[in-house]
C-alpha cells in the first residue's frame, strides 16, 4: 500500500457510503418483509428519517468528502496504476487536479452538512408518517455520495474510461438529486437536464473514440497529443467541444441550467453550479489540445460563442423572478466567459501556460463562490435570527466577489486581465470587462430577489434554518472569498502574476468600474421605477419571460422529427409483417393443395377396381396390336 | 487427433444425458429431477472451467470418428469454442435455478426440463463443433429442441409463434445445408482452422465462395436475427421468461452469431473475407440491424417485446465487431457475445420477475416498482445501463472496442451507429428506469398492481430473485475487473491475438 492508494480511498469511500445507505435500506426492507409475510398487505419498512438525530450515523455520510479533502491539502503530487480496472486505470494527483480536487471536496463537504439541516424538516414530516417525504430522503441520501464519486472520479482520471465512467456516474446520479422534489417542475428540469446530458454523454463517447482509436492510446493526456496532430482535429475537438459544452452549460446547450437548477434541493444546485459544470470545463481541459496547436476555426467559435453567452445570458437572466434561476444565468455567463479564454487557449497556443493558472483561478473561485450565493437562497427563505448587517455581509461578500469587486475575485480578475494584456489581447479584456456588469447586475438582480424572499420569510414568520445550514453557509462564503490564499492552485510562469496576488492601487479604477456602474445602474432603475410606476410595470413585463428559453422550440423540433421517424419505422416494420403474412399465406395455400392432393388420392382409391381394368383393357389392346 | 478426449465427452454427455433421465423420472418427481438438473449443470460448469484452464494453459481436448468417407464428426476446445461454451454452462446453472423457481407448480414441468437440457445441450454441441458438419447437426438439434419450450404453454398464440419460429429457423437451416454441402463439394472437408483451404483455392472460385458465404449468413441470420430475418424473434416471447432468457442471451440467437463468428474466422479466415470483400457488406447489414431494431424497440408498450428487439439491436453488435478488420473489432465482437448474454439474460429475469410477482407485462405497468421489488429493480437497472453503455458495466467495454475497431478498420462511419445506438437505447430503456424509480406507485396509492402474488419471504421467490441479482452482479464486475485475467475482455483479446499472430 502506497500512499498514492489515497487516491483510490477518494472515491471508494463514498461509494461505499452509498454501498451502506443502501445496504441499509435493503436489511430494513427484507426484515420488514419477512415479518409482514402473514399479514398479506405490503406496508412500507421504516427509512432513513429515523436516522437523522444519531449523531454518528450522519457524521458518517457527511464524511464522504473528506479524504478528498484531506488528499488534495496534503498529499504530494502521485499516480496510481490500477491495471485490474476497466481497461487499464491510471489516476493521478497533479497542480489543476489537486486545485479543482480541494474545492470540489470543500463544496461537497460544506453542501453536504448544508443539506442535513436544509432536510430536517423532511425527515421530521416522514418521522410522522409521510411517504413522499420518506421516499425524496432516500433518493437523497442515497444519490448525494454517489454523484460525489462520479465527479472525485472524473477529476482524478488520467485513463479515458475512469474519466468517462466519473463522469456518466456523476451525470445520471445528479439527475435523482435534480427531481429530488418530485413535483411536475421538477421532473420538467430533470427531463431537461437528462436529455441534453445524454446527447452530450453521446458527443463526448464519439470524440473519446474517434481520437483515441487515432491516437491509440488509452490516457488523457495520449489523447490530447494525439489530437493535436490528426488531421481530423477540428472535428474531433467540435464533438469534445459541443460533448462537454453541454455540462459547462455553452449557449445553446445551456437551456438545462436554469430549469433543472431552480426546482433542485438548494445543496444539490450549490454543488451542481459549483462543482459538477466545472467538469464540462475539465473536460474541455483534458481533451482539447490547448497548449499545443492552434485550432483557428474552432477557436474563433468557441471564443465567440463564450461572449455571447457571457452577455447574452447576463441580459437574459436579469429577467428572470427566482433568485436560482437568476444564478443559474450567472452561471451560464460566467461559463461563456470560461468559454471564450479556452477560445484564446485554441487560438494562441503559447499564451495556454500563462491562461491556464489564471483561469483555474477563475475556476475554482466562481464556484466556490457560486455555490456560497446558492446556499444563500436557503438562509434568506428560512433567516437565522441575526443581525441584518451580519446576515446581509455575508449575502453580498460572494455577490461582489462573484462581480469582482474585491477577495478573490479582484484577484482573478487582476490575473486574468495582466495576462491577457501582456499578450495583446486588450479587445477581449475589454469585452471580458463589460461582461462582468452584466455580472454585477445579475448580482444586484438576486440579492433584490433574495431580499423580497426574505420580506416573505419575515411575513410569514418562517422557521430560523437550522445551525448546519448557517454554519455551512458562513463558511462556504468566508473561505470562497479567501480561496487564492489558502488552496494550491497550479503556479503561473516565472514573471507573470501569481494567484493570489492584489492588484496595485493604481488598477483599481481599471478593474472596478464595472461593478460600481453596475451599482449605479440599478440604484438608479430602483430609483427611477419608484418615481415612474410605468416604467415598473414595463420593465415587469420582461418578467414573463420562462426560463430555460430555448428549450421549448426544442421540444417542438424533436417532437416534428420523431413523428417523421416513427411513421417511417412504421412503415418499414408493416411492409415486414406483410411478408411474413405473405409466405404465411402462401405457406397455407401449399398445404390446402397437399390436403387437395389427398383428396385425389380418396378418389383414385374409390375408382381403383374400375381404373386398374381400364389399364388392363389398354394393356392388352396394346399387346395384342 | 485424438488427444485428451475424456473431458470433452464428459462435458457434453453432463447436458446430453441429462434430458432422458428427465424424461424417464415422473412428473412428481420434483426433488429427483431438480437434484439432477443442478447437479448436471454444477457438473459441467466444472468441467467446462478445468477445460478454460486447460486451454488457457495450452493444452488440447479433440474428439473425432470418420461418418462416411470425406465426413466426419469432430469435437474441439479451442478458445473461441470454450469460451462459448462457457458462456453457456454459466447461464445454464442460472437458468435452471430460475426456470425450477418460475414453473413451480406449472403442468408439463418433465417436458420443459427435459427439452430444456437438451437445448443446452445442443449449444454445449455447437461450442465444440470441430468442423461444419457436426456444427449444423447440433444447430439443427438445437432448433427442434427449443420449438417444445416455445410452445411450452400451449395457448393458440403461443402454437402460432411456435409455427412461425419453424418456418424461420427450418428454412435458415436448408439454407445452411445447401452452403455446407456446396462447400464440401468444393474443398472437401474443412476443419474450423484450417483457413488457408479456402483461401489457396485459386480465383477461379471467388464468386462461387462469395456465394456460399451469402447463403450461409443468410442462413444463420435468421438464428441471429439479421433484418430483415428477425421476424421470428419478437413473435418467439410468449415463450416462459427462462426460456426468453436462454433464447435471447445463449441459445438460438448466439448460435446463429456464434456460427458466423466461426464461418467468419475459422472457415474463410478474417483474411480471406477480408479480401473477397465480404465484411463491408456485413457491417453494413448489421449496422442497419442495430438501429433498425433500436428504433422498434422505441415503440414496444410489451416490456418483454422491447427487449426482443432490443437483442435483435444488440446481437449486431456482435456481428459488426466481426466485420470490422483488425484484432480490436474481433476483440469487442467476441466479448460482446459473453456481455450481452450476461445482460440480456438478467434483464429477462426480472421481466420474468415482475410478470410472476405482479402480474406486470406492460411498461406502463411499471410504475413505483422499485419501491415494491428494489433487488429485481436494481438488476433490471444494471442491466439496462449496461445496455446503453455505461461504465463501467460490460456494455461500455464493447462499445469501446467497437469504436476503436472501427478506426482501426478505417470506417468512422461506425462510431455515429455506436453513438445513435446508444442513444436510441437510452431513450428506450430509461423511461423505465425512471417508472421503476421515481414514479409514484401503488405503494405511494396510485393505482394498483395487476395481479399480485406473494411468491417468497423476500420481494419474490428466491429462485427468482437470486438468479437475477448473480447475473447482474456478473455483468458489473466482468466491466470492473475488465483487466483481471479470465474475465470475457481477457479471453477476447486471447483469441483476438491467436486469430492475427500467424
Amino acid at each position: 500500500m502506497s500512499l498514492a492508494h489515497m487516491l483510490l480511498l477518494t472515491v471508494a469511500w463514498p461509494l461505499a457510503l452509498t454501498a451502506l445507505v443502501a445496504a441499509t435500506l435493503a436489511w430494513r426492507h427484507g426484515r420488514a418483509l419477512v415479518a409482514q409475510r402473514s399479514s398479506g398487505r405490503y406496508v412500507m419498512p421504516p427509512g432513513l428519517a429515523g436516522d437523522w438525530s444519531y449523531r454518528g450515523r450522519v457524521a458518517l455520510w457527511l464524511s464522504a468528502p473528506l479524504p478528498a479533502l484531506a488528499v488534495a491539502l496534503a498529499l504530494p503530487e502521485s499516480t496510481l496504476i490500477l491495471d485490474w480496472w476497466l481497461l487499464g486505470g491510471v489516476w493521478q494527483l497533479d497542480g489543476v487536479r489537486r486545485a479543482l480536487l480541494g474545492f470540489s471536496a470543500l463544496l461537497w463537504a460544506l453542501a453536504g452538512v448544508y443539506a442535513h439541516g436544509y432536510l430536517s424538516g423532511k425527515a421530521r414530516r416522514a418521522r410522522h408518517g409521510d411517504q413522499d417525504a420518506e421516499r425524496d430522503l432516500q433518493g437523497f441520501v442515497l444519490l448525494w455520495p454517489l454523484t460525489l464519486a462520479g465527479n472525485l472520479m472524473l477529476i482524478l482520471a488520467e485513463d479515458i474510461a475512469s474519466f468517462y465512467t466519473g463522469f456518466a456516474l456523476m451525470t445520471f446520479a445528479a439527475y435523482g438529486l435534480v427531481v429530488n422534489a418530485g413535483s411536475r417542475e421538477a421532473y420538467r428540469g430533470g427531463r431537461a437536464y437528462l436529455i441534453m446530458a445524454i446527447l452530450g454523454e453521446g458527443m463526448i463517447l464519439a470524440g473519446l473514440l474517434w481520437a483515441a482509436a487515432s491516437a491509440e492510446t488509452l490516457t488523457l493526456t495520449g489523447l490530447r497529443e494525439g489530437l493535436a496532430v490528426s488531421p481530423h482535429a477540428n472535428a474531433m475537438a467540435t464533438l469534445l467541444w459541443l460533448g462537454f459544452g453541454v455540462k459547462a452549460g455553452v449557449i445553446g446547450l445551456h437551456v438545462w441550467l436554469p430549469l433543472a437548477h431552480p426546482v433542485a434541493p438548494t445543496p444539490a444546485s450549490a454543488v451542481l453550479s459549483g462543482s459538477m459544470i466545472k467538469a464540462g470545463l475539465l473536460g474541455w481541459w483534458q481533451t482539447l489540445p490547448l497548449g499545443l496547436t492552434a485550432l483557428e476555426g474552432l477557436g474563433t467559435v468557441v471564443m465567440t460563442l463564450g461572449l455571447l453567452a457571457a452577455f447574452g445570458a447576463a441580459l437574459y437572466g436579469v429577467t428572470q423572478r427566482h433568485p436560482k434561476a437568476v444564478l443559474a444565468y450567472s452561471s451560464v455567463s460566467q461559463m461563456g466567459m470560461m468559454t471564450a479564454l479556452v477560445g484564446v487557449g485554441l487560438l494562441s497556443p503559447s499564451l495556454w501556460p500563462v491562461l491556464a493558472p489564471a483561469l483555474m483561478l477563475f475556476a475554482v473561485h466562481h464556484g466556490l463562490n457560486k455555490g456560497a450565493l446558492f446556499l444563500g437562497v436557503g438562509i434568506t427563505e428560512h433567516p437565522p435570527r441575526w443581525p441584518g448587517w451580519l446576515l446581509w455581509g455575508l449575502l453580498v461578500l460572494p455577490a461582489l466577489s462573484l462581480a469582482g469587486a474585491l477577495a478573490s475575485g479582484l484577484s482573478a480578475k487582476w490575473v486574468l486581465k495582466a495576462g491577457l494584456y501582456d499578450a495583446g489581447w486588450s479587445g477581449l479584456v475589454m469585452l471580458l470587462t463589460l461582461a462582468a456588469l452584466g455580472t454585477s447586475l445579475l448580482m444586484a438582480r438576486t440579492l433584490w430577489c433574495q431580499a423580497h424572499a426574505w420580506k416573505e420569510a419575515h411575513r410569514h414568520g418562517a422557521a430560523p434554518a437550522p445551525l448546519s445550514m448557517t454554519l455551512a453557509w458562513t463558511l462556504c462564503a468566508l473561505l470562497a472569498a479567501a480561496v487564492p490564499w489558502w488552496l494550491a492552485l497550479p503556479e503561473a510562469p516565472v514573471g507573470t502574476v501569481q494567484a493570489g496576488e492584489l492588484p496595485p492601487l493604481g488598477e483599481l479604477p481599471g478593474l472596478l468600474w464595472p461593478v460600481l456602474l453596475g451599482a449605479v445602474l440599478t440604484a438608479a432603475l430602483v430609483v427611477a421605477c419608484h418615481l415612474e410606476p410605468r416604467l415598473h410595470t414595463r420593465l415587469s413585463r420582461a418578467e414573463r419571460l420562462p426560463p430555460g428559453d430555448l428549450w421549448q422550440l426544442y421540444v417542438r423540433s424533436t417532437n416534428v422529427l420523431m413523428d417523421g421517424m416513427r411513421r417511417g419505422v412504421a412503415r418499414l416494420a408493416n411492409a415486414q409483417e406483410a411478408v411474413q403474412s405473405t409466405t404465411t399465406a402462401t405457406g397455407q395455400w401449399a398445404m390446402g393443395w397437399l390436403t387437395s392432393l389427398q383428396r385425389g388420392e380418396a378418389w383414385l382409391r374409390r375408382w381403383a377396381v374400375a381404373l386398374m381394368v381400364v389399364m388392363i383393357a389398354g394393356l392388352w389392346l396394346a399387346l395384342v396390336r | 487427433m485424438s488427444d485428451n478426449p475424456g473431458l470433452l465427452l464428459a462435458t457434453l454427455a453432463a447436458s446430453l444425458l441429462v434430458a432422458p433421465v428427465i424424461f424417464l423420472l415422473p412428473e412428481r418427481a420434483w426433488l429427483a429431477r431438480t437434484a439432477f438438473n443442478l447437479g448436471a449443470a454444477l457438473l459441467k460448469l466444472g468441467l467446462v472451467a478445468l477445460m478454460v484452464w486447460g486451454v488457457a494453459r495450452g493444452e488440447n481436448y479433440a474428439f473425432g470418428f470418420t461418418v462416411v468417407e470425406g465426413v466426419s464428426f469432430q469435437l474441439r476446445a479451442d478458445p473461441l469454442g470454450i469460451m462459448f461454451a462457457g458462456l453457456s454452462s454459466l447461464l445454464w446453472l442460472f437458468t435452471t435455478l430460475y426456470a425450477i423457481g418460475y414453473l413451480e407448480g406449472s403442468d408439463n414441468r418433465k417436458r420443459f426440463f427435459g427439452f430444456f437440457s437438451l437445448c443446452v445441450a445442443s449449444t454445449l454441441g455447437i461450442a465444440l463443433a470441430g468442423n461444419l458438419f457436426t456444427f449444423l447437426l447440433f444447430y439443427e438439434l438445437l432448433t427442434l429442441s427449443t420449438y417444445p419450450l416455445v410452445v411450452h404453454r400451449g395457448t393458440p398464440k403461443a402454437l402460432a409463434s411456435g409455427a412461425t419460429y419453424l418456418r424461420y429457423t427450418v428454412s435458415g437451416g436448408v439454407l445452411l445445408l445447401i452452403g455446407v454441402v456446396a462447400l464440401h463439394a468444393l474443398a472437401g472437408e474443412v476443419n474450423f482452422g484450417q483457413r488457408e483451404v479456402l483461401a489457396d483455392l485459386g480465383p477461379d472460385y471467388h464468386p462461387w465462395l462469395i456465394g456460399i458465404f451469402v447463403l450461409m449468413m443468410v442462413g444463420l441470420g435468421v438464428k441471429a436475427a439479421l433484418v430483415p430475418l428477425h421476424g421470428w424473434l419478437p413473435q418467439a416471447m410468449v415463450a416462459p421468461a427462462p426460456v426468453s432468457a436462454l433464447l435471447h442471451a445463449v441459445a438460438v440467437v448466439k448460435a446463429g452469431a456464434f456460427g458466423i463468428v466461426r464461418v467468419v474466422y475459422d472457415v474463410y479466415g478474417i483474411a480471406f473475407s477480408f479480401e473477397l470483400g465480404l465484411l463491408t457488406g456485413l457491417a453494413i447489414i448489421a449496422s442497419f440491424t442495430i438501429l433498425y431494431g433500436s428504433l422498434r424497440a422505441l415503440a414496444q408498450v410489451d416490456i418483454k417485446r422491447r427487449l426482443a428487439f432490443s437483442t435483435v439491436s444488440q446481437v449486431s453488435y456482435i456481428m459488426l465487431g466481426i466485420s470490422l478488420f483488425g484484432p480490436m473489432g474481433t476483440v469487442a465482437g467476441l466479448a460482446h457475445l459473453l456481455h450481452q448474454g450476461l445482460m440480456k439474460v438478467t434483464l429477462f429475469f426480472c421481466a420474468g420477475n415482475y410478470a410472476e410477482e405482479l402480474g406486470i407485462h406492460r411498461i406502463d405497468e411499471l410504475d413505483g416498482v422499485g419501491r415494491r421489488m428494489p433487488g429485481t429493480s436494481l438488476a433490471f437497472t444494471l442491466g439496462a445501463l449496461g445496455m446503453i453503455g455505461i461504465p463501467p458495466l460490460v456494455g461500455f467495454l464493447s462499445k469501446w472496442y467497437l469504436g476503436m475497431g472501427a478506426i482501426q478498420a478505417g470506417m468512422p462511419w461506425v462510431i455515429a451507429v455506436l453513438v445513435a445506438s446508444s442513444l436510441l437505447n437510452a431513450a428506450y430503456f430509461l423511461p423505465i428506469l425512471y417508472r421503476l424509480w421515481f414514479k409514484p406507485g401503488p405503494l405511494e396509492g396510485v393505482g394498483e398492481w395487476p395481479h399480485e402474488q406473494r411468491l417468497g419471504r423476500l420481494e419474490t421467490s428466491g429462485w427468482l430473485l437470486w438468479p437475477a441479482l448473480a447475473t447482474a452482479a456478473f455483468s458489473l464486475l466482468a466491466g470492473i475487473f475488465a483487466g483481471l485475467p479470465f474475465s470475457p475482455l481477457s479471453w477476447a483479446s486471447l483469441i483476438a491475438l491467436q486469430e492475427y499472430l500467424p
